[in-house]
């Protein structure tokens, strides 16, 4: 009994280990399954479609780590798209549609944080329903047009490369994380994420300002979709009512893969941007190996059930 | 409570207890609400209000309707249940791939709810045995059933659905249409059930306080997995109006009516923290938005702002119950 929780703490100790474990087994297997897998070219190609998940999924991270959730992400990032199309068809200079872009995604995560906190809402109700809102507002918005006559500079943000190989959108992702990893583990802020996940009265008698972390969350990640958004934009060089149509599965699953748990109180950035490449690579491969898209959903959708399962199963073990 | 209150003064304020017991009923506020829109409507177009539109709204609801009714359990008993979409595409397929080899009522029919059923308890299991948030297991198995529904078609449609399967939705029954007697039918049994029998007596006790249920003994984990377990039944006999209606199976049949069933549940008063509702709820929810989709093209607007609409009637169902409580002083 003894040894056996011993093997489980361990287990537990090493999660971060664990994950690049399937990692690396899934490149294997992928590579196995297709010659053009393991390309330094297709490699960093992986890398154009993971960095808009895992731009929302350090957001994300840091929200469930509360105890929330943030459905509409995969909505908010059509809205930011079609607001900086469509802004820029109606006569903005494009660098003032793209801030107005990230001003809205910001607005649009705000009134999220807004309606959980003032009305105490569960956050999985409200973002249901701004889910479908916002999605609704840019085919709404847009009567289910679409714009893609951006200036040819735009595809700088999705669709270059720096010193020849690397892709642009890479150095974005990866100044976030550090951004993002500073702010959850080295400062107060970070601390009380985890103070509200672990128990939120307990947290709000010591003093934390609950209200004001989650709004501040909630907004957070209205920026990093903003971001996304952008990128996601100017990489299919199209904006449209219907992107991101479904990208919070992805986003969720690449949370709870990391080992956050969604009752909140555990997480770490380590652990999700490991779930973000798992699913890179696992969507990647499945591309390469001729899967239909709606495939992929389904892995998907069994893949964030099983890591649910197996997170909640380890988690009970360990008490 | 301690005094007796004086005959004159009982007699004077009984119209408005009434009225105020009316209005303390969780369904009150869409009711009032559905009332005001059908006035509306009516004096904008003469043609809404006639009984063939009325009827027809009906129609159009009664697979929404139905799935509702049950979801209604599921969200009376504390969770969720967002898989229905993808439940009702797959249901539809077993019963339109039954239809189309056997033909008749019944066989597809048993297909159809035998396989939401079987979906149903997935769900109901995953929740009270894996212990996973029913959101969670419910948005995987969103996606997960929309890949089956895939695996077994092939992605082509079924076609050719025999009449005598489609008469629950083209047949019509003492001049009422079948869809709306199936849905008024199914609103009486639920509510009967969820008055007076245990199951739906308990169902209550645990979206309302689930410490409290399983100090009392009830058997919580058995009241949801049997509400899931309805949602996959129900569903089941909507994939055959469903089926009756449409005349074919396509991949994405079903898409996106996970949304419209919870906004009906919540809109028509029943509370998103469970405990609180009725299906009388549902019922008013699922007509109301049957009323405001078809008001919406009445009145010209276009059809690309439905989801726009859906959205914003879930924020103010939730925060109009929020406010209600905050008023009434009723906490939980």
């Amino acid at each position: 009994m003894s040894a056996a929780t011993a093997v489980l703490r361990r287990l537990k100790f090493s999660r971060e280990v664990v994950l690049l474990g399937v990692l690396i087994i899934l490149m294997v297997a992928m590579s196995l399954l297709s010659p053009l897998f393991l390309t330094v070219g297709n490699l960093l190609n992986t890398s154009r479609f993971f960095v808009e998940v895992g731009l929302m999924a350090l957001g994300m991270t840091l929200i469930i780590i509360t105890g929330g959730i943030d459905l509409s992400v995969g909505s908010n990032l059509a809205l930011v798209s079609v607001a900086v199309g469509f802004s820029y068809a109606a006569g903005l200079p494009l660098p003032l549609a793209i801030v107005f872009g990230l001003v809205v995604g910001v607005a649009a995560g705000l009134f999220n944080g807004l309606f959980i906190t003032l009305l105490d809402l569960h956050p999985l109700v409200v973002t249901l329903g701004t889910f479908a809102l916002f999605q609704g507002l840019a085919y709404g918005l847009t009567e289910a047009q679409a714009v893609s006559d951006f200036p040819a500079w735009f595809a700088y943000f999705g669709q270059a490369y720096l010193l020849n190989v690397v892709p642009g959108q890479l150095f974005i992702f990866i100044v976030a994380v550090v951004v993002v990893w500073l702010i959850l583990s080295r400062t107060r802020f970070g601390r009380y994420v985890y103070a509200i996940g672990n128990n939120e009265e307990a947290a709000h008698f010591s003093g934390v300002p609950v209200r004001r972390v989650k709004l501040a969350l909630y907004s957070g990640i209205g920026l990093l979709v903003g971001m996304a958004a952008v990128i996601y934009t100017s990489r299919v060089y199209t904006a449209r009512g219907d992107s991101g149509l479904g990208l919070e599965l992805d986003v969720i699953s690449a949370v709870v893969l990391g080992g956050a748990s969604i009752y909140g109180g555990s997480g770490t950035i380590g652990g999700t941007v490991l779930g973000v490449l798992i699913i890179a690579t696992l969507r990647n491969g499945l591309v390469l190996a001729g899967v239909p898209s709606t495939w992929q959903v389904f892995v998907l959708g069994v893949l964030l059930l099983l890591a649910v399962f197996l997170n909640e199963f380890f988690r009970r073990r360990e008490e | 409570m301690s005094e007796a209150r004086a005959p004159s003064e009982e007699r004077g304020g009984s119209l408005g207890d009434t009225f105020r017991r009316f209005m303390l009923r969780p369904e009150a506020p869409a009711l009032v609400f559905l009332a005001v829109l059908l006035v509306a409507f009516s004096l904008s177009s003469d043609k809404f209000l006639s009984g063939p539109n009325f009827e027809s709204i009906v129609v159009s609801v009664a697979v929404l309707g139905t799935i509702a009714l049950a979801v209604n359990q599921v969200i009376l008993s504390g969770e969720i249940d967002i898989s229905t979409g993808s439940m009702m595409g797959l249901c539809a397929v077993a019963a339109g791939a039954v239809a189309t080899s056997t033909g008749g009522l019944v066989l597809p029919l048993l297909a159809g709810v035998a396989v939401g059923a079987l979906a149903g308890a997935l769900n109901g299991l995953l929740v009270t045995l894996g212990r996973i948030p029913s959101i969670i297991v419910t948005l995987g198995m969103l996606y997960a059933l929309r890949g089956v529904i895939l695996l077994v078609t092939g992605g082509t449609w079924i076609t050719g659905i025999p009449s005598e399967t489609r008469v629950l939705g083209t047949g019509s029954v003492l001049g009422i249409e079948y869809p709306v007697f199936v849905l008024l039918a199914l609103f009486l049994v639920m509510e009967v059930v969820s008055r007076h029998s245990t199951w739906g007596r308990n169902v209550f006790a645990v979206g309302g306080n689930r410490r409290a249920a399983r100090f009392a003994g009830l058997p919580i984990d058995r009241v949801r997995f049997l509400a899931f377990v309805l949602v996959g039944v129900f569903v089941g006999i909507a994939s055959i109006i469903y089926l009756g209606r449409a005349g074919s199976v396509q991949t994405n049949t079903g898409t996106g009516l996970e949304l419209q069933v919870v906004a009906a549940v919540v809109i028509g008063g029943t509370s998103i923290s469970g405990g609180r509702g009725s299906p009388l709820a549902a019922l008013t929810g699922a007509v109301l938005i049957g009323v405001i989709l078809n008001g919406l093209i009445l009145v010209g607007v276009p059809g690309t702002w439905q989801q726009a609409v859906l959205g914003a009637l879930i924020l103010l169902a939730v925060a109009t119950d929020v406010l209600r409580r905050r008023l009434v002083g009723d906490k939980a």
